[in-house]
């Protein structure tokens, strides 16, 4: 979890949120569980014999809970128990209409339709259309609200439609509209933000104690939310008009959720803690440390769910000029080179070693489990088997360095540059994030065994390395480079930003050789959305000056016409086995979510849209 | 100790006491001076000559580098050994009087056997075992005569006896999760304890040595004017400070001693101005600024060494803070994750506490009996050094 | 200058010595990088929009734009005026936040300094009556025990037995228990515990060691000879000569730990009181909320030295405040 809630987006404590939020979704209350970072949920229905009560514990404590600015993940999951949003995912990953359902003939104008027994609290009466259509324009479109949607609705043109209906037109047909989570919305009284709308009074909005309190919230979440203690967690009670208890397209379960009378979600920052709570029944559910699993497992009163997810841990290795600070000629720079890289570290034993077999070895920029994946036979498997070892590693580094200009050479063991020495790199992990620090133990000793380079392992905090080492100042605009035989200029489609600020003579503020702090997202509902990491070497997210050496902007531009979805998984299989051949990130593995429940809950799935039908779930 | 005192009247260096200069150089301060030259031109050597990547004796075939604070380490050592150890040696007969008095507190003399196999361990510990490595497939194993459920190790290096994985000798107090020797990274960790001790003892002792006697002696407005930096200095948040040099520059141990020893030394100023208040009201000082000493050379002559015994028992009584500072710190996350610290060792496993305690508890317990030893230490100074309550209570 | 004048003095510097404190934690907080702004930008970038235009909307939102002085200038006015702005990582205002967590914070130390007042100077006396016995060997290593072993550690090690081993004790700290119930008793019994042995052995030092002067002193003597009960002797002639001296540590002692362990107490037994407030603040870099914190203990820490001193200085006559 440490790896997700650290390393999960691409800033440990502050990006991942807003990450989660527009991409990854939080698909309403889907999320609750299985998609959490960092996060661990845990039904403590006070011991064994008191379980009409759903609580869970959260690992931090949560900034916001107003809808309109919340970015993260777990105060996201304290809003989901007492307001819904649109819409969200099943376990077989179709759009389940919560809200408002999504419908669309090309891709370009979309028709959302509200449901017609959605109650705000008094004063504020029925949910209609022009609630939301206000709230997009009024707030998300405007200027000066900077709301955490804003990101969402740029360019999009809404316009009511009826009393219950308004539809909206995308610049650029997107069959995955909703795959995106781009237009998710949270129900918020056109009266409660009129005030603040007409002052264009931020601070107001963001401080009003009903939305921070969730008071509005009628008959929009399963349940209530009775006190936000901000030192402890929150407290809900059930909320007996759930609107979907009318639904008709949803499994009759949903007619008399929520099945609990109440819950909360406390507090706990140490693990041990959540893990004691666990056992002792004081709550019923935690994630749970790969080195404990099987103990977890073995137990009655608990079961453990494996869930794999969509964030990975990557090895970024620097391309840009203050990367490979041992000698001249960044040999990161070459696709044969990285592949090495790749294939000294031993996947299998990282993955038994550190997360005892309970991660998936990682080959492209996409888990097993979507549509999308290639299939395992197309793709090369370095660091797996035959591609992993001593070998292996050094024939293709040898081709890497028969490219370079200078005479890098293998003397005995060691890799030696031009002047006879060692090459030497660094690598960051996060501090105080054991798992981080072991892999990064572990590249060091693959590397300096397999491919005779001397590797210092540094551990560093996630803030400082985002703004001294990962981020940087944007290079003024129109600055171009030759890459792969072309000219690119880096303000075609945006301006250089500190996640790219430019051609690889751009650089952050400190030289940095290796990292493993962040992980990313690959994006598995939505893999279109991965352009803005390989979109060409000007994509807006390219902290590491990687310069595709396949034509991937035109693979996007294709994706972005394609008009079904069969053309887009047969381009999408294309763009992956190319990015499993070049390496734009040193890709090692997916770590799986652990999940221990208490013996008898019946609701959560192993797959990763767990949590979506949280108000079913039920002890048996 | 008070060991620049005469011991008789008649053994009172006249020849000493006459000559006024500054340069009045003792045996140990040449010795100092001799010693600390070559690892000044040592430091001077790695600093200017070789590359940061290279190992400070790769030039005789020795792979150990040295960091600066190694070198500040080393520096702190020859200072104790030129100022404490030697002049103990020196005055034979003061050193018996206090081993004799010292001796009849058992549990002190326990703790200076403790203290000097954490000194041992620290300072020769290194040179014959090689440093903890990490081998993720052993993480975990149980000390030697315990085992564990085998479902919680990777790979078993003992017996597996009934689903109990046993420990070995190999690795005496068992593995952390990366499969580091718990054994071999308490050794490790007895340099940083070490490390930290002198160093910030070196650095308060400096700074509120200074502060406090020129304090007290000068008076007046110097006097108020230092004291009220001194308030500053007490109440200023050290932990803020600390936290926001983390964010903005990064902070490893040099930084955690430096920053935590720069704003520690406020209440060894103060104590030390009340001490020498005291010491400077008694009529050998009166005497001697009567005979023409300077400032310079009475405070350095009578008042700093005759409150030394007191200084002495008030830094030995503020180590065991700066050892704890650095666990919690550890423990909070915010600690220098590179460095094999006790604490370092006790935040990495307190997660794994509930089936793997001696992670924790190794490294706690070793830092209890430390901290511990540290304090019956000071406290048998106390003792020894205020013979007056002593002599009554019999 | 008379002791009213002194005493007027050391107010007024106290109150400078706050002003400076709070002044640098200021200066340090503008300093460091603000994360949100970074975020914002980087969150534009990803998403196509124009990161400067973002990260200049973030600085504005958080009132960053304005020049030093001018934000100083405002940031001293709310200190007095107690306006201290709102947590933006807590989403209330920074004067709430720090109620609520003296709230939770005073419902542990209240009862752990009244114990450590208490305890000490009983089991110090006690131990001075019986020096060198193994009764006051056995409360020195108490007392020592309590003292060595870390706060922290201790904590862990009670939870993981009494908690989790015997589970006697909840593991999760329950705010919403009565204040005074039996239920808020039983889950801070364990908490005052760690905190008391990590105080007591001090505070039991000092008056040993103080007490032991009295101890055989004359009036002491006559005392027992007139036939005083021994309990009333220590009472009168011991104790409360012992402390004199000893409220002139005490109040530094406690402070430094009430800052210092605190913290870690409430992190380990998930109390969310002051010190994880202000900890929480810190990693967020909620700047209100850190300077509101900074305000209260720097508050506290001042006026604690501020009291030793005068209480030193009218205790001690030989120390003369004319030349000074």
């Amino acid at each position: 979890m440490s790896q997700r809630h650290n390393g999960g987006a691409d800033n440990p404590r502050h990006l991942g949120r807003r990450e989660w939020l527009s991409a990854l979704g939080i698909g309403g209350i889907a999320t609750l569980s299985g998609c959490v970072g960092g996060e661990d949920e845990e039904d403590e229905a006070g011991g064994d014999e008191d379980r009409d009560t759903y609580d869970t514990a959260a690992a931090a404590s949560f900034e916001t809970l107003n809808p309109i600015y919340n970015t993260e993940n777990g105060a996201g999951n304290a809003i989901a128990r007492a307001l819904d949003q649109g819409y969200t995912f099943n376990e077989d990953n179709e759009v389940v209409p919560l809200l408002y359902d999504l419908s669309t003939e090309d891709g370009a104008v979309w028709t959302f339709e509200v449901r017609d027994n959605l109650e705000f609290s008094d004063p504020y009466g029925q949910v209609t259309a022009e609630d939301f259509v206000y709230l997009i324009q009024e707030v998300h479109q405007s200027d000066w609200a900077n709301s955490a949607a804003t990101i969402n609705w740029g360019g999009v043109d809404v316009e009511q439609t009826g009393e219950l209906e308004f539809q909206a037109t995308l610049e650029s047909p997107n069959l995955l509209w909703p795959e995106t989570f781009d237009p998710l919305l949270y129900p918020i009284p056109r009266d409660l933000i009129e005030p603040y709308v007409e002052d264009e009074d931020v601070e107001g909005m963001q401080q009003d104690e009903e939305l921070l309190e969730l008071t509005f919230s009628g008959n929009l979440g399963p349940y209530v939310m009775d006190e936000w203690n901000r030192g402890s967690g929150t407290q809900y009670s059930r909320n007996d008009d759930y609107y979907l208890q009318e639904a008709d397209d949803l499994p009759d379960e949903f007619d008399d959720a929520p099945y609990f009378e109440g819950g909360s979600i406390t507090y706990l920052e140490e693990q041990s803690s959540r893990l004691g709570a666990l056992e002792t029944g004081e709550v019923d559910s935690a994630a749970i440390p790969p080195e404990r699993y099987e103990e977890y497992d073995n137990r009655d009163d608990v079961y453990v769910n494996q869930v794999p997810t969509p964030y990975n841990t990557i090895l970024s290795v620097n391309m840009r000029d203050n990367g490979w600070n041992t000698g001249p000629g960044n040999l990161f720079r070459y696709k044969e080179f990285r592949q090495a890289v790749n294939a000294s570290i031993s996947k299998q034993e990282l993955i038994d070693g550190v997360y005892r077999g309970l991660a998936q070895p990682h080959y492209t920029w996409q888990p097993r489990f979507t549509d999308f994946y290639p299939g395992d036979d197309d793709l090369p498997q370095f660091g797996m088997g035959d591609e992993y070892g001593r070998e292996f590693a050094r024939d293709l580094a040898q081709e890497a360095i028969d490219q370079s200009e200078y005479d890098y050479e293998f003397d005995g063991d060691e890799l030696v540059d031009p002047d006879g020495n060692q090459v030497e790199l660094d690598i960051y992990h996060s501090a105080g994030q054991e798992t981080s620090q072991l892999t990064a133990e572990f590249i060091s000793e693959e590397m300096g065994e397999n491919l005779g380079i001397d590797v210092n392992v540094e551990a560093i905090d996630g803030t400082r390395f985002g703004e001294e080492f990962w981020t940087a100042d944007p290079a003024e605009d129109g600055l171009t480079d030759e890459v792969n035989g072309e000219e690119v200029s880096w303000d075609t489609d945006v301006s250089p930003g500190p996640n790219n600020p430019g051609p690889r003579s751009a650089t952050s503020n400190e030289d940095w050789d290796m990292s493993i702090v962040y992980g990313l997202n690959t994006y598995p509902r939505n893999p279109l959305t991965n352009q803005v990491f390989f979109d060409g070497a000007n994509a807006q997210y390219n902290p590491v000056g990687y310069y595709p050496e396949f034509d991937a902007e035109s693979l996007f531009a294709d994706m972005r016409q394609a008009t079904d979805r069969d053309e887009l998984i047969s381009i999408l299989e294309e763009l992956f086995i190319n990015l499993a051949e070049e390496q734009p990130y040193i890709m090692l593995l997916f770590s799986d979510d652990l999940i221990g429940y208490r013996e008898g809950l019946e609701g959560p799935i192993e797959n990763f849209s767990n949590g979506w039908d949280l108000p079913v779930w039920t002890y048996e | 100790m008070a060991t620049k005192k005469p011991e008789r009247f008649d053994q009172v260096d006249w020849s000493e006491l006459s000559e006024s200069g500054r340069l009045d150089l003792s045996i140990n301060s040449i010795g100092m001076v001799i010693t600390s030259l070559p690892v000044v031109l040592l430091g001077l050597y790695d600093w200017r000559f070789i590359g940061d990547r290279t190992d400070t004796f790769e030039f005789i075939g020795l792979s150990r580098n040295l960091e600066s604070l190694d070198y500040f380490f080393i520096f702190t050592l020859l200072l104790f050994f030129f100022y404490l150890i030697l002049p103990l040696a020196q005055n034979p007969r003061m050193t018996k009087y206090y081993w004799k008095e010292f001796k009849r507190n058992r549990p002190a003399v326990v703790s200076l056997g403790w203290l000097l196999i954490v000194f041992a361990g620290g300072l020769l510990g290194p040179l014959v075992i090689s440093a903890p490595e990490q081998d993720i497939l052993i993480g975990h194993q149980p000390p030697v005569f315990l085992s564990v459920d085998a479902a919680n190790v990777a790979n078993c290096v003992g017996d597996i006896v009934g689903g109990q994985c046993q420990g070995t000798w190999e690795y005496p107090l068992g593995t952390t999760r990366g499969g580091k020797s718990v054994f071999t990274s308490i050794i490790y960790g007895m340099t940083i304890s070490m490390q930290i001790a002198f160093i910030t003892t070196t650095i308060v002792a400096a700074i509120g040595i200074s502060f406090g006697t020129v304090s007290a002696y000068a008076g007046g407005w110097v006097d108020e004017v230092l004291m009220r930096f001194v308030d500053i200095i007490l109440s200023f948040p050290t932990l803020l400070m600390f936290l926001l040099i983390l964010y903005i520059y990064g902070a490893g141990l040099g930084m955690f001693i430096l920053v935590f020893s720069l704003f520690a030394w406020g209440g060894t100023a103060r104590y030390v101005r009340s001490k020498s208040l005291s010491v400077s009201e008694e009529e050998y000082i009166k005497a001697s600024r009567i005979s023409g000493a300077s400032t310079y050379r009475v405070v350095r002559k009578h008042v700093v060494p005759n409150t030394a015994s007191s200084i002495i028992t008030q830094l030995t009584l503020l180590i065991p803070g700066f050892l704890l500072a650095e666990a919690q710190l550890a423990f909070l996350g915010l600690g220098d994750s590179n460095i094999p610290s006790w604490g370092q060792l006790i935040s990495a496993g307190r997660s794994d506490l509930a089936f793997a305690p001696w992670i924790v508890l190794a490294p706690g317990i070793v830092l209890f009996l430390t901290i511990l030893a540290f304090n019956f230490l000071g406290d048998a100074l106390l003792d020894a050094l205020n013979p007056e309550a002593e002599a009554e209570s019999e | 200058m008379g002791l009213g004048r002194y005493i007027t003095a050391r107010v007024a510097w106290a109150a400078v010595v706050s002003l400076i404190i709070v002044t640098i934690t200021f200066v340090l907080l503008a300093a460091a990088p603000n994360p949100s702004i970074r975020e914002a930008a980087t969150q534009a970038a990803l998403q196509g929009g124009d990161p400067a235009a973002a990260a200049e909307r973030e600085r504005e939102l958080r009132g960053l734009n304005e020049p030093l002085h001018v934000r100083y200038l405002d940031f001293l006015q709310s200190v007095y005026t107690l306006d201290w702005g709102w947590s933006q990582h807590r989403s209330q205002p920074v004067t709430e936040a720090l109620w609520e967590g003296l709230y939770y914070t005073a419902q542990y130390s209240i009862p752990w300094t009244i114990l450590t007042v208490i305890l000490g100077p009983i089991v110090g006396v006690y131990s001075a009556a019986n020096m060198y016995s193994w009764k006051d060997h056995a409360a020195t290593g108490f007392a020592f025990f309590g003292y060595a072993i870390p706060n922290f550690f201790f904590g862990i090690i009670l939870l993981l037995i009494f908690g989790v081993w015997l589970d006697v004790i909840p593991v999760v700290y329950d705010t919403s228990v009565p204040l005074f119930s039996l239920d808020n008793v039983i889950q801070l019994i364990i908490p005052v515990f760690v905190l008391v042995t990590g105080s007591i052995g001090a505070t039991m030092r000092v008056s040993r060691n103080e007490s032991a002067e009295f101890q055989n002193s004359d009036f002491m003597k006559t005392a027992k000879a007139k036939g005083v009960s021994p309990l009333r002797a220590y009472a009168y002639h011991v104790m409360r000569p012992t402390l004199v001296p000893l409220s002139t540590t005490l109040v530094g002692q406690l402070l430094a730990l009430f800052l210092g362990s605190s913290l870690l107490v409430e992190v380990v037994f998930g109390i969310p009181g002051l010190g994880r407030l202000t900890f929480d603040a810190l990693v967020a870099q909620d700047t209100n909320l850190v300077l509101g914190a900074t305000l209260v203990f720097t508050f506290i820490a001042v006026v604690g030295n501020l009291v030793e001193d005068l209480v030193f200085t009218i205790l001690d006559p030989r120390i003369s405040y004319d030349d000074r």
